[in-house]
């Protein structure tokens, strides 16, 4: 059995090859042979790297290491050093000023891997998620009880701000400032509001931490509460996760029962209570205003904002809205500090990001990595590579609302800014490996008709053009469309993504605009050539019924 | 003031104006499909999407709030491009079946939905949905059609059921492609409760909502703005007239925003029940008796009737009236007014019985069930109409105190104004009756008293309210009188005992003076409930002295509100329309009024107030009254029809001047048909005071005739025989008038309460609400700011 621990890569751009990256690729594969590490490290191919110096490049992961000019008779050094031995090779590191702005940001990349780096999920699966005590003797309600009888709300605040926290529900907004904002409002009371209705498709995170670890919210929303002054806070969890709702009711009540949650925390002045609220199953309600409505007993639908939440929220109040994995942050950030977290992930996106894996992967599941990492290593590390050795396609990031990024796109390091520059979104933390034999008005379709079904039928934009791009998507699987049709999509994206009210209508087309960025001649191949390469959609079914001669 | 900057103009606004509004007030018009002026803003249809710098995407004008400095581009090739991608994408989900255009060639629906698709150059027949989805007419509401088809899903009816009705009866129901609009839990209309008022149909901008007695009949040549006949609300309504027969006819009532009274709102009398006006049963021509011409006496069944001219009608009506004065003097004749004819029309027949008759035997017909308001408030303040305009009540008040009312039925436009108050200002009410009304699920608290113990219930709640020291003592101290005695009198209903006369419990009586104590200023309404015959005067000064107790008068918010049954009662007695007053309550006991209406009419007038409605009736019964008038009312009631009748019978002549056939007219010799508020110009005064102009939309259905026409008609021939004598010099002697603009003069200058009123100034939009002193005066929506017209307010206490 295969398990990949460490990946070479090699850069085989034009210069790389012209000064022999074609020799060290195959005398890194002999050598890997030689040390008996075939099964351990994969060796690949890194085409784009941008211009330097000192090619041709060898990249290591999970170290991101950069080697370079590389010659053949460094080669054996490397991978007897840092391969073999784990140790980095100093004097063959390519001069941090010769690199481009590709590679050079794996310099600043701290963190020791491939050893998942637990912040989030450094509990689950280790204490018992329905006792107190032994989350207690897990360094729990240490956070709080600094927070209560050490600091200010003011402080509290600022240790956030300073983490560089940044909201890990999708929108990646700085929590500290959020924090702030709401304290800053006039008005009383203030909510709290842990946003704990994950229901965007491949995504479970959240569920993993409130099963696992549910103490750490109660006592995060807590904290969010005495931050901003507020006394009563909402976790609002998705009806699909009983499990989930009675840990946190449990949570709760021993929280309660021990004086850690309640009138007098900690015997101070400060008293917060929680409740829980179940969802109904509407994916809508994942949206911040529209949990609101929700939790206020009407139809949850978005609000038109402005007025933010942070000053028109729940009841018409100063109101927080978190999600459960970026409260599952305050408590790690109270105890250790904000240096410590900003030592975690990349300078402008700190701390860690729990991903879920999902697709024609060796290995599904979550894992807990630094902000920064690439789509690379996701798959090949901790997916434990492509599912049959096929050939990897394409990667949904962020859910059904993510974007689609296509192979090239797997050397971006995952962070809010580099995937915005990108044109990728990081999202909820959903990756979806599709492989070749995906075809891409298939997925179009299939992610097209999610969203018709879950928009919440307030605007336009979204109620029909769900419905008309999900129908012109069918047609195209059937055969039966134009290419005038692809405009008519654009025209219709366009207005979703521009002047639809909520972000649900707004990143509804997002994956659909991509795959026709990115994948055009497929479609068109669908359109005018009736084919549709991964022999998936229906144009490429044999009739069910061949037409009888009378 | 915040100052922002829209399509290059500069521009202040006050604080939390929308980019809607803002740019309306520079006259830029950014297209709105979901957004209405009365409701809360909803940002769905997406159409009013603007551009304003700094924004990553664009903004819903209607929901975005202006902030210091904004800058707002409205138009732009790319918001024309989605405005028109969500109109194209609308229409993927819109059908007109055409059943609107009545067959005619009409290009297009005339509604704000086709006007948009219109003006963004999309044909909107190519562009829609090729076949219905829906049901066309799906549901089976007597007035309301329901077309799916047209729906858009812009919530307008939901909000307007909501915000404007307090109903819920529209709702939202499914999610995303599936999103249909529906009645409660997808049930039919009235299975969910609606009262058939057509807010949500006024609030339609596609047609998906439309009236369904008139959905089909076409455009309307013209738009007559005119006065609701049916209650004292006085809601402003538009007769919507076809010119396709001579004379025109209604098509449909519309309502318009701009109407002072009530918006865009009407209940379901005013808005669909217009079908009388033209109607198979109105009276077209002059009947008399058979007897009548022959010149034998009355059989006791009154004999065949028989149709005649105008001339004949009237000269028989002249002679028979003459000749009941001459044989039993002016006191054997009454007359009946009403609450549903024109103030000028009453003041002629208030002119009519004192000037031509000699009589003050004149009542608004209405009272003989209810008569006490009049005299009750009266007594307390001298004046009797409703201290505090509605809109004030519903906006100011802080609690409000309904007793004897089913407000939402019989003033329904009113009672959404009190649900609207509760629910958008928590206002705290109370209200009292003997049995269940629905405005009681607004309800703070609910007394549901014994019928007949009002007395011993309202003395109750002062008792306590004293007794805590709840009281306003300033201002019983400054502006009322008579209050030691009347403590005495509140010491007889301790909370116990008023418990027992009332079988309301202590703890609810304490809880609803406590309501009132700490909600202030509370409003007071009434309505013909609590105001019967016998005990309806005690029980209006009751509730005044529970105002004065309060202090709760002449201040915004506060005030007495009784209802007026009928749209012009408040006129009709204003008018003179009552045994003791001239117009404007001059009394016909004061010397100076008197002396006043003699010289202007030129005759002398009886000195001695008449007799009442219900004494004109109980007189008849006596034999003591001859001949009777009755015009416009239909006496006949639940209660006292047996008695009316007997009363009728044993009257030797019974004028009666109708639009449809009642049940009087088995006991009159002669019937007059007169006509609908449609087809008459004038003026109604509705329950706050406020005077507006009716205007005439149709011609006279068959022969009938407007009765200050019938009045100065047979006025003229009363007189012809000279036995009455009047002196032709005097300034308003005369019977000559050609419309009832003269007549509103006449009553200016002989009413200093209307002196500034004019149909000149109504016609130029003034709105005016008596008292009117003159005419740079508008009058006041709050009275007894400073005093009262009695000088101090009078405690009176209660009797038994």
């Amino acid at each position: 059995m295969k398990v990949i621990r460490s990946m070479v890569l090699v850069s085989v751009d034009e210069a790389s090859l012209q000064l022999g990256a074609q020799e060290v690729f195959r005398t890194f594969l002999d050598e890997i042979e030689a040390f008996g590490l075939s099964n351990q490290i994969a060796v690949t191919t890194i085409r784009d790297v941008g211009m330097h110096s000192d090619l041709p490049l060898v990249i290591v992961y999970p170290d991101a290491a950069v080697y370079g000019p590389v010659k053949v008779e460094d080669v054996h050094a490397i991978v007897e050093e840092h391969l073999y031995k784990g140790n980095i090779v100093p004097s063959l590191l390519a001069m941090m000023s010769e690199l481009g702005p590709d590679v050079s940001w794996m310099r600043r990349r701290r963190g020791a891997m491939p050893v998942q780096k637990r912040v989030v999920l450094e509990r689950a699966g280790i204490v018992d998620p329905e006792s107190i005590e032994d989350y207690i003797v897990y360094d729990g309600f240490q956070a709080l009880g600094k927070a209560l009888t050490q600091m200010t709300p003011s402080q509290v605040i600022a240790e956030v701000d300073k983490s560089g926290l940044q909201g890990r529900g999708g929108a990646g907004f700085p929590t500290g400032r959020k924090w702030s904002f709401v304290a800053s409002t006039p008005g009383f009371p203030k909510y709290v509001i842990c946003n704990a209705d994950e229901s965007e498709p491949g995504t479970f995170k959240d569920r993993l931490i409130l099963e696992g670890d549910p103490f750490s919210i109660i006592e995060a929303m807590t904290i969010a509460g005495y931050a901003i002054n507020a006394q009563e806070g909402y976790i609002y969890i998705r009806g699909e996760y009983p499990l989930a709702y009675r840990r946190i009711e449990n949570a709760i009540l021993q929280a309660e029962q021990h004086g850690l949650l309640g009138d007098h925390i900690f015997g101070t002045d400060f008293s917060f209570h929680i409740h829980p609220h179940a969802g109904a199953g509407a994916y809508i309600c994942g949206e911040e205003t529209a949990l609101i409505e929700s939790l206020e007993g009407k139809r949850g639908m978005p609000r038109a904002r402005p007025p933010y939440p942070t000053t028109f929220g729940l009841f018409g109040q100063p109101t927080v809205v978190n999600n459960v994995e970026t409260l599952a942050n305050i408590g790690p950030i109270l105890r250790n500090g904000p240096v410590w977290y900003r030592e975690l992930g990349s300078p402008k996106s700190t701390g860690t990001k729990v991903y879920t894996i999902l697709g024609n992967v060796n290995f599904t599941g979550l894992i807990e990595v630094p902000m920064g990492i690439t789509l690379r290593e996701v798959i090949d590390i901790y997916g434990k590579g492509m599912k049959n050795d096929k050939k990897l396609k394409l990667v949904q990031t962020g859910g059904s609302s993510g974007t689609i990024a296509p192979a090239s796109l797997q050397d971006t390091p995952m962070d809010f800014d580099s995937f915005r520059n990108a044109g990728v979104s990081l999202g909820s933390g959903a990756l979806l490996v599709c492989d070749e034999d995906t075809c891409v008005v298939d997925l179009a379709k299939v992610i097209l008709r999610f969203f018709r079904n879950e928009c919440c039928g307030k605007c336009t934009p979204c109620r029909i053009g769900t419905l008309r791009l999900y129908e012109i998507v069918s047609q195209i699987s059937e055969g039966h469309a134009s290419l005038a049709d692809l405009e008519l999509m654009s025209k219709i994206s366009e207005a979703m993504s521009e002047v639809s009210n909520c972000g649900l209508g707004q990143t509804a087309s997002t994956a659909l605009l991509d795959i026709l960025k990115y994948f055009r001649a497929e479609i068109e191949a669908h359109i005018v050539d009736h084919i549709c390469q991964a022999g998936v959609c229906p144009i490429s079914m044999p009739s069910p019924e061949p037409d009888l001669v009378p | 003031m915040i100052s922002l900057t829209i399509n290059g103009q500069t521009l202040e606004v006050p604080e939390n104006t929308t980019v809607l509004k803002a740019a309306e007030q520079i006259g830029i018009v950014i297209p709105t499909l979901c957004y209405h002026k009365d409701l809360t803003p909803y940002g769905g249809c997406r159409l009013c999407s603007v551009d304003i710098q700094g924004m990553r995407l664009p903004a819903t004008a209607c929901t975005m709030p202006v902030s210091p400095g904004m800058v707002v581009q409205t138009e732009s090739p790319a918001l024309t491009r989605y405005r028109r991608t969500i109109l194209e994408l609308l229409l993927v989900r819109f059908y007109d079946a055409g059943y609107t255009r009545n067959g005619t060639q009409e290009p297009e629906l005339d509604t704000q939905f086709a006007h948009w698709v219109r003006h963004y150059g999309i044909d909107m027949k190519s562009a829609m949905a090729k076949k219905p989805f829906r049901q066309i007419d799906s549901d089976p509401n007597p007035f309301i059609w329901v077309d799916k088809n047209k729906c858009i899903m812009c919530t307008r009816c939901v909000r307007a059921c909501a915000e404007v009705q307090g109903r819920f009866v529209w709702t939202q129901a499914y999610r995303g492609y599936e999103l249909r609009i529906v009645a409660g839990s997808d049930t039919t209309m009235l299975q969910a409760r609606c009262e058939s008022c057509g807010a949500c149909v006024a609030h339609c901008p596609t047609g998906a909502l439309d009236n369904k007695l008139s959905v089909k009949l076409g455009a309307p040549d013209r738009t007559v703005a005119t006065i609701c006949p049916y209650c004292g609300v006085g809601c402003q309504l538009y007769l919507n007239v076809k010119d396709d027969v001579p004379g025109g006819r209604i098509l449909s009532v519309s309502s318009n925003a701009k109407a002072p009274v009530n918006g865009d709102h009407l209940c379901v009398k005013g808005r669909y029940g217009y079908d009388f006006i033209q109607s198979a049963g109105r009276l077209k021509q002059p009947r008399v008796r058979q007897y009548l011409l022959d010149g034998t006496p009355r059989p006791a069944s009154g004999g065949p009737w028989v149709d005649v001219d105008w001339d004949t009608a009237l000269d028989i009506v002249a002679r028979g009236l003459n000749a009941a004065r001459d044989k039993y003097g002016s006191d054997s004749i009454g007359l009946l007014t009403s609450g549903k004819l024109l103030n000028e029309e009453n003041y002629l027949m208030n002119k009519l019985a004192r000037q031509v008759l000699g009589t003050n035997n004149i009542d608004c017909s209405v009272h003989i069930n209810r008569s006490t308001t009049v005299d009750g408030l009266n007594t307390s303040f001298g004046l009797a109409a409703m201290s505090n305009s509605m809109d004030d009540i519903a906006r100011k008040a802080s609690s409000i105190f309904l007793i004897g009312s089913n407000i939402t039925e019989n003033h329904p436009v009113f009672g959404s104004k009190i649900r609207q108050a509760v629910l958008r200002r928590k206002v705290k009410l109370i209200v009292a009756s003997p049995v269940f009304f629905n405005i009681e699920e607004y309800a703070a608290l609910a007394l549901r008293y014994k019928r007949g113990s009002e007395a011993a219930l309202l003395n109750g709640l002062m008792h306590i309210i004293w007794k805590n020291g709840w009281e306003d003592k300033k201002f019983i101290e400054e502006r009322t009188q008579g209050f030691e005695e009347f403590k005495a009198a509140l010491d007889q209903y301790p909370v116990d005992r008023v418990s027992q006369l009332t079988n309301v419990s202590a703890e609810a009586l304490n809880q609803a003076a406590e309501l009132m104590a700490h909600n202030r200023p509370m409003a007071v309404i009434w309505g013909s409930d609590i105001t019967p015959l016998v005990s309806g005067v005690n029980n209006v000064m009751d509730l005044a002295n529970l105002q004065m107790l309060m202090g709760n008068l002449g201040i915004s918010g506060g005030g007495v509100a009784p209802l007026r049954s009928q749209n012009n009662s408040q006129g009709a007695c204003d008018m003179g329309g009552h045994p003791s007053v001239y117009s404007g309550y001059q009394l016909v006991t004061d010397k100076y009024a008197h002396k006043k209406f003699e010289t202007a009419w030129g005759t002398a007038l009886p000195t001695r107030p008449g007799l009442t409605a219900a004494e004109m009736i109980a007189a008849a019964d006596r034999g003591s009254l001859k001949a009777l008038f009755v015009l416009g009312e239909n006496l006949w009631s639940e209660e006292t029809g047996a008695f009316v009748r007997r009363s009728l019978a044993n009257c030797e002549f019974v004028v009666l001047c109708e639009v449809l056939s009642s049940e009087v007219s088995h006991h009159a010799d002669v019937c007059l048909p007169g006509v609908s508020f449609a087809e008459n110009t004038g003026t109604f005064t509705n329950t706050e005071r406020r005077i507006q102009l009716v205007r005439q939309a149709i011609q006279s259905q068959g022969d009938s005739r407007p009765a200050w026409q019938i009045i100065s008609g047979l006025a003229q021939r009363l007189l012809a025989p000279g036995s009455r004598p009047v002196s032709p010099e005097a300034a308003y002697a005369g019977w000559a008038y050609g419309n009832t603009r003269e007549i509103m003069n006449e009553i200016a200058a002989l009413t200093p309460i209307y002196a500034g009123v004019s149909h000149e100034r109504l016609e130029k939009g003034d709105c005016l609400m008596w008292p009117v002193y003159s005419v740079a005066e508008s009058g006041s929506p709050i009275l007894y700011a400073s005093n009262f017209p009695l000088g101090k307010g009078r405690f009176i206490p209660s009797k038994g």
